[in-house]
């Protein structure tokens, strides 16, 4: 994944997030909705942060599987 | 919600720092810092990050989203005083995700790691029969009952410590070095989490920080009871200095034996419980 896509889902999750505290605290939608969103939203959020963070994406590789 | 949930992580991850240089003291070893794993998070972060070639890419990847997912649940539903039912189901689901992290990479190391989850999950989950003990004396598993039955008749910790030391080993058991943390123990390198590097473990190391906040909150939640939040957090070290002392003067234990003494424990418990049924 590119660092700008990463980037644009990254702010994408947090400005959904965001909304739904808005959105909770104005009454709009209930409690639970808003929890849920950050439950999908949280995982979401930081492998995007790590995606756009890191130093450069490898080539795969095949792992040690002993001698 | 959400300031508190970033702070749960970090704690959490603070925790397993002071467990880490605790352990290191108690052998007479420097150590590292005690931001030591909040530091680990970080670095992981800007490594260089793929997939593995022999790696099932969706699963490689899904489980740890799902891994951060389910002790977010657990998260929202301890402090929303939920039932601990839940909490206990996600951590069984948290033992599938530990198989989905070791059998997605293809390595001979994570699935040695993912089938020992197994084994100990055969083990460990029992262990929270002890936790009906808190249903015979509470009438109730539902965390915000638990913690007002405390508020009148005392921390249930004192009435069934048999009970409080039950849960006590479940968390031992997920701690690191720990002498039934036969999932990542060294002869198979990092157990089921040995391919999942850069991104992918700085996602494992936020599950880990969430998840060590979440099961010593309900360990006090559900023996202690209703404490201020310094006091939480102070309760917190407290018990993570504990669990070091264990980790540090006990060996590891082999699969073999881990598994038969928490199956010896789980019978003793059943008995408790049985007692504390017939005559409580």
């Amino acid at each position: 994944m590119k660092k700008k896509t990463a980037f644009r889902l990254m702010v994408v999750v947090a400005v959904v997030s965001g909304l739904a505290l808005v959105l909770a605290r104005a009454g709009t939608i209930p409690e639970w909705l808003y929890l849920a969103v950050l439950v999908a939203g949280f995982p979401l959020f930081v492998v995007f942060l790590g995606l756009w963070w890191m130093a450069r994406e490898g080539d795969a590789d095949i792992p040690f599987m002993g001698y | 919600m959400i300031p508190y949930l970033l702070f749960a992580t970090a704690f959490g991850l603070l925790l397993l720092g002071i467990h880490r240089k605790m352990i290191a003291r108690i052998q007479r070893r420097p150590g590292p810092p005690v931001w030591q794993e909040i530091l680990h998070a970080l670095k992981f972060s800007f490594k260089s990050t793929w997939v593995p070639a022999t790696a099932s890419e969706v699963l490689f990847v899904s489980v740890v989203l799902i891994a951060i997912g389910i002790w977010t649940a657990a998260f929202f539903v301890l402090v929303t005083g939920g039932s601990l039912l839940i909490i206990f189901a996600i951590y069984m689901l948290h033992k599938i995700v530990e198989h989905g992290f070791g059998l997605s990479s293809g390595s001979p190391y994570g699935k040695f790691g993912g089938v020992r989850s197994v084994i100990s999950a055969a083990s460990e989950i029992p262990l929270f029969v002890s936790v009906s003990a808190v249903a015979i004396f509470t009438g109730s598993l539902q965390i915000s009952d638990i913690i007002a039955y405390q508020a009148e008749s005392g921390p249930l910790f004192f009435a069934i410590p048999l009970a409080a030391l039950a849960l006590y080993l479940v968390i031992l058991s997920k701690f690191p070095s720990s002498p039934f943390a036969i999932v990542e123990s060294k002869e198979i390198v990092s157990g089921y989490k040995t391919e999942h590097f850069g991104v992918w473990r700085a996602g494992l190391e936020t599950c880990n920080g969430l998840k060590t906040y979440v099961l010593l909150l309900t360990f006090l939640s559900v023996f202690v009871g209703a404490i201020p939040f310094i006091g939480v957090l102070l309760a917190m070290i407290l018990i993570v200095v504990s669990l070091a002392f264990v980790c540090a003067l006990c060996p590891m234990l082999s699969p073999f034996d881990s598994v038969t003494i928490q199956t010896i424990i789980t019978g003793i418990m059943l008995i408790y419980v049985l007692y504390l049924g017939a005559f409580g």
